[in-house]
């Protein structure tokens, strides 16, 4: 096995504002292994769904638990372990995003294309029946089952890379639009079309593998 | 919605439009809400941009107008708020999400990194 080397894994160095609050806990029950064992696994999940390589997802996962390792001393037990980390990471993806931003060009111009024309008819009206069917079950139901949220994962993986960037930033994370904006270097405009298109895909996509598969 | 292209693009069974183009009266009204209100393939577009700004009261008002003559641009709607609510509660259910896993490697890397702190 390789030795390991702290340069060779350094993150990336970014500003991240104070982590949330989490479990007071001692020091023991904090061990860095422990997060490792428990959690690692999720928040590389996670973060592999949000940056889509494996070694960036590694690096957001180790910038994490080095946040928490610094600031676990001042915790006060308001939410599990587990979401306190998330919590962590999502500023690290934040983080991550806002660089991204300032060093390429986050609109997804090729992603533009309206690939969605067959659903409407000339005149733009849906073809009718190529429209929405009514979604059953409802979300409240779906939320239970694994299965759902295999195809919520499958259904992201398959947006084009900068147009899920910006709608799980939306609607994952509940950054305001303006922000995004900023953080990403686009304009309101492009970012109001590249979260269409998302929808639209996602919605697409849903449909056909969860709300109207075949039985 | 109804246009005159109805012949050529039929409602299926499962339209639930609160008003739908059967009888003479109700075509004109359809046809009327047509002419008044965006087109489907622009209300999706406008019904995205209202999750993410407040629309104008006029704007707001076509909307449901619209919806009276068109269930799919309205489930479309509520879908766009399913899809919010669920993408916002992924972050917990990441694990049956599913996906791969770290690799022996970066959990032994991992370790040695935190551990050196």
């Amino acid at each position: 096995m390789k030795q390991p080397n702290a340069a060779d894994f350094s993150p990336p160095t970014v500003a991240s504002p104070e982590p949330p609050t989490a479990p007071k806990r001692d020091r023991a029950q904090t061990d860095p292994d422990r997060w490792v064992d428990e959690h690692g696994d999720c928040l590389f999940r996670y973060a592999l769904v949000r940056v889509r390589r494996r070694e960036v997802a590694e690096d957001l996962v180790q910038e994490t638990l080095l946040a928490a390792i610094r600031s676990r001393e001042k915790f006060a037990g308001q939410s599990s372990e587990r979401s306190w980390l998330t919590g962590i990471l999502k500023h690290k993806i934040s983080d991550y995003f806002r660089k991204l931003g300032r060093e390429t060009s986050f609109t997804d111009l090729e992603s533009l294309a309206d690939e969605f024309s067959e659903k409407f008819v000339p005149e733009g009206y849906w073809v009718h029946v190529k429209g929405p069917k009514e979604w059953k079950p409802e979300s409240d139901e779906v939320v239970h089952r694994a299965e759902f949220w295999q195809t919520m994962r499958h259904c992201l993986d398959k947006l084009p890379e900068r147009i899920a960037n910006v709608f799980m930033l939306r609607e994952m994370d509940e950054v305001e639009s303006k922000e995004i904006c900023s953080m990403l270097s686009i304009s309101e405009s492009n970012l109001w079309v590249m979260l269409h298109r998302a929808r639209m895909a996602l919605r697409e996509c849903l449909e056909i593998n969860w709300f109207n598969r075949e039985k | 919605m109804a246009t005159n292209t109805e012949d050529s693009n039929p409602r299926p069974p499962d339209d639930t439009s609160a008003i739908q183009p059967t009888g003479w009266l109700r075509k004109m009204l359809v046809w009327t809400i047509s002419g008044a209100t965006p087109k489907c393939h622009d209300v999706v577009r406008i019904l995205s941009e209202q999750m993410d700004h407040e629309l104008p009261v006029v704007m707001r008002l076509k909307l449901r107008l619209h919806f009276l003559a068109c269930c799919w641009c309205e489930r479309y709607m509520k879908q766009l708020h399913c899809m919010r609510e669920t993408a916002r509660r992924f972050p917990v259910h990441t694990d049956e999400a599913g996906g791969p896993v770290l690799s022996p490697e970066a959990r032994f890397r991992l370790k040695h990194v935190l551990n050196n702190q």
